[in-house]
């Protein structure tokens, strides 16, 4: 998303709700919500009527299905005439900061990879590897740190849950060292 | 009184050794995780489920009850010296309380708020004795459809009354409904929105959506414009304590934010917001020194912090005897009271007499033990606050990997897990509220099966919706909550 050739935006004019123009982010995602109603629709009519019940269990989907594709088509009218939506202000964020959607792809990235190795390489390396993804791309560049602070958490994590808790997770390739 | 015996004897539950240990170690646990920035009481709850997994119910609700006291303690420690409210009820905590500790009050910011915290949970916790068997008694008299109406009213309450946008809310609801619509259902046996796959036949656990949208969603959010400059945390020297002109300001906040604050929290109108609000302007009004306000009154901290804290006291009175969560953290108590076969509403008094009063007797005693970890100990966990970003968000997210993982053993439910993430992001960055959705995942499902179970009755003819005079006088105030506030607001814009 954000390179750094893009100039950076001005700052907001002082009624920010108030911008004109279509956004076409907002309009996406109402027209998303639209055609999650849709889905829903689609997949509720192929659901089979309930025997011998009075209320099948068609009834409720129908309802949730409708209503969805009802709030997506207001979301749309609203997106049309020029409502967006403004970025929730969280605690360590910073409003006026460019997104950067490199940080969390990283973060995901790191996630479903260390996800995939659970069991075969074990709890242990799988969730360091995550917890190393976000650390970097939380701008923690000291690696060989970073790398020791994650398979100390993991292990402790690990000795904890399975030893005091009781729980099972994937030894892995640690099977009989731990 | 029969309220007291059960109390006495739910004493004798939680007084043994064992359940103490558990109790100590749930408020322990809670406030660490409470304390920790980004990390409000819901996600404290959720993100500690898996702690409990092993325990018998008596123990896991015992220290469910410390972790929920525990997190709202450690929320206001964050307010106070990093000015960053974890959830919505604690802004006025960070807008005065961090106003004090600029000041270098941080040390009476902290002590107003930890001993009206511990007031006002007692006093609810005495209301909620009293108040909670009496209301279970009237409702088992509650008919299918009226409990239908009143998780409506819930519904509405949450996601379109106090919201920014109604129409977000309720987008977010819908979105929770339809998760929760996915699994086999119950009464037919049919499959719904499985997609084919086998490992969606039980439905999603709501476990999984809780920390995806919270946790995962959060570090996302967080890290695509993270703050580079680090947010200052004030210094703490010494314990957390008052001088004795403080005592004498802050008793009667304590009190009035109390009175606020429970009855709030026991209408299944929901949200801790409204009487922090109201207590901070009563406060306001009443003070002798008005020109403190918004440059640190401790009155200001005093007034809604112990608002908040009856309130969460509040919210325990319809969950247990409705089975109805009125904020998030509430709704993630009912499902872990699902997950151990367990259905909150008023036969679990009869059903699980002894559960429901040994939770209840550990509420005053975790009350208890949070003020003594809370006063001495305010140093230690204010170091907490110092943890590097990099590391404290990578920490969360293996702590949700291990809560997800470990349901199940699998690894689709952290796919799952990654997909709820992403969403979790999205609703961020487009406003739309997070805790709606959560209702309705949680909710859904039940409003479905009185729904149903009201139709039985009345062989399918909808008019049962109309004949009994309760639900139509709570349909009718769903009614007007959906449409009395964007009409007094559109009047309200025509005016300027």
């Amino acid at each position: 998303m954000s390179d750094s050739t893009v100039p950076p935006i001005p700052p907001a004019p002082a009624a920010p709700s108030a911008r004109p123009g279509l956004s076409v982010p907002d309009l996406l995602v109402a027209l998303g919500v639209v055609l999650l109603g849709a889905l829903l629709l689609a997949g509720t009519l192929r659901i089979p009527f309930g025997i011998n019940a009075v209320v099948g269990p068609r009834v409720f989907p129908l309802i949730v299905s409708v209503g969805t594709l009802l709030l997506g088509a207001l979301l749309t009218v609203n997106v049309l005439r020029g409502g967006r939506a403004e970025p929730a202000a969280e605690e360590d964020t910073d409003p006026d900061a460019q997104p950067d959607l490199r940080q969390p792809g990283l973060i995901l990235g790191g996630f479903l990879l260390g996800a995939a190795l659970l069991q075969p390489l074990g709890f242990v390396i799988g969730t360091a590897l995550m917890y190393f993804s976000v650390g970097f791309a939380f701008g923690e560049r000291r690696a060989p740190l970073l790398a020791g602070v994650a398979l100390a958490v993991a292990l402790v994590t690990y000795v904890v849950f399975t030893r005091g808790l009781g729980l099972t997770l994937p030894p892995g390739i640690l099977k009989g060292v731990l | 009184m029969e309220a007291v015996t059960s109390l006495l004897a739910g004493f004798e539950t939680a007084l043994t050794p064992l359940n103490l240990l558990w109790a100590l170690i749930g408020v322990t646990l809670g406030t660490l995780v409470g304390v920790l920035p980004g990390i409000g009481p819901a996600l404290t709850v959720a993100l500690l489920l898996p702690v409990t997994a092993k325990l018998p119910p008596v123990s896991a609700f015992i220290m469910f009850a410390g972790i929920y006291y525990g997190g709202m303690f450690g929320g206001s420690t964050t307010s106070i010296l990093l000015n960053t409210p974890g959830e919505s009820s604690s802004i006025i905590t960070a807008l005065e309380g961090n106003r004090m500790a600029r000041k270098g009050r941080a040390a009476a910011a902290l002590a107003t708020a930890a001993i009206g915290s511990f007031v006002a949970g007692t006093i609810g916790t005495v209301l909620l004795t009293f108040a909670a068997p009496a209301i279970a008694n009237v409702a088992v008299m509650i008919p299918p459809s009226a409990k239908f109406a009143l998780i409506m009213l819930a519904f509405v309450t949450i996601s379109a009354t106090f919201g920014a946008s109604p129409l977000r809310g309720l987008i977010s609801l819908f979105f929770g409904l339809t998760i929760g619509l996915i699994g086999t259902d119950l009464q037919s046996g049919q499959a719904r929105f499985t997609l084919g796959r086998p490992e969606l036949l039980d439905g999603i656990e709501f476990v999984t959506v809780v920390i995806g949208l919270f946790a995962v969603g959060e570090t996302l959010f967080v890290a695509s414009r993270l703050r580079k400059d680090r947010a200052s945390v004030i210094k703490l020297d010494g314990n957390a304590s008052m001088t004795r002109d403080d005592w004498r300001r802050s008793w009667k906040p304590w009190l009035r934010g109390t009175a606020l604050g429970f009855p709030f929290g026991a209408i299944p109108a929901g949200g801790a917001e409204i009487p922090t609000f109201l207590s901070y302007t009563l406060e306001r009004r009443l003070s002798r020194h008005p020109e403190e306000f918004g440059r640190g009154a401790i009155e200001g901290v005093a007034g809604p912090e112990a608002a908040n804290n009856a309130s969460a006291a509040g919210v325990l009175v319809p969950l247990l005897t409705l089975g109805l969560p009125t904020s998030a953290t509430a709704a993630i108590l009912l499902a872990a009271f699902q997950q151990y076969g367990l259905q909150p509403g008023p036969l679990l008094f009869v059903t699980n007499g002894d559960l429901v009063w040994g939770l209840i007797a550990s509420l005053y005693i975790g009350n208890v033990m949070l003020l003594a970890l809370n006063l001495p100990l305010a140093p230690v966990w204010a170091r907490l606050l110092l943890i590097p970003r990099p590391f404290l968000y990578a920490g969360i997210l293996v702590f949700s990997t291990v809560g997800v993982y470990s349901l199940n053993n699998s690894v689709f439910d952290l796919v799952l897990l990654a997909i709820f993430g992403v969403i979790g992001y999205g609703m961020r960055r487009f406003d739309f509220p997070v805790t709606p959705a959560i209702i309705g995942v949680i909710l859904g499902p039940v409003a479905e099966s009185q729904f149903r179970t009201a139709l039985q009755q009345s062989n399918g003819n909808p008019a049962i919706f109309l004949q009994s005079p309760l639900t139509v006088f709570i349909l009718l105030t769903v009614l007007a909550a959906l449409i009395v506030p964007p009409v007094l607001k559109a009047r309200a814009a025509r005016r300027v």
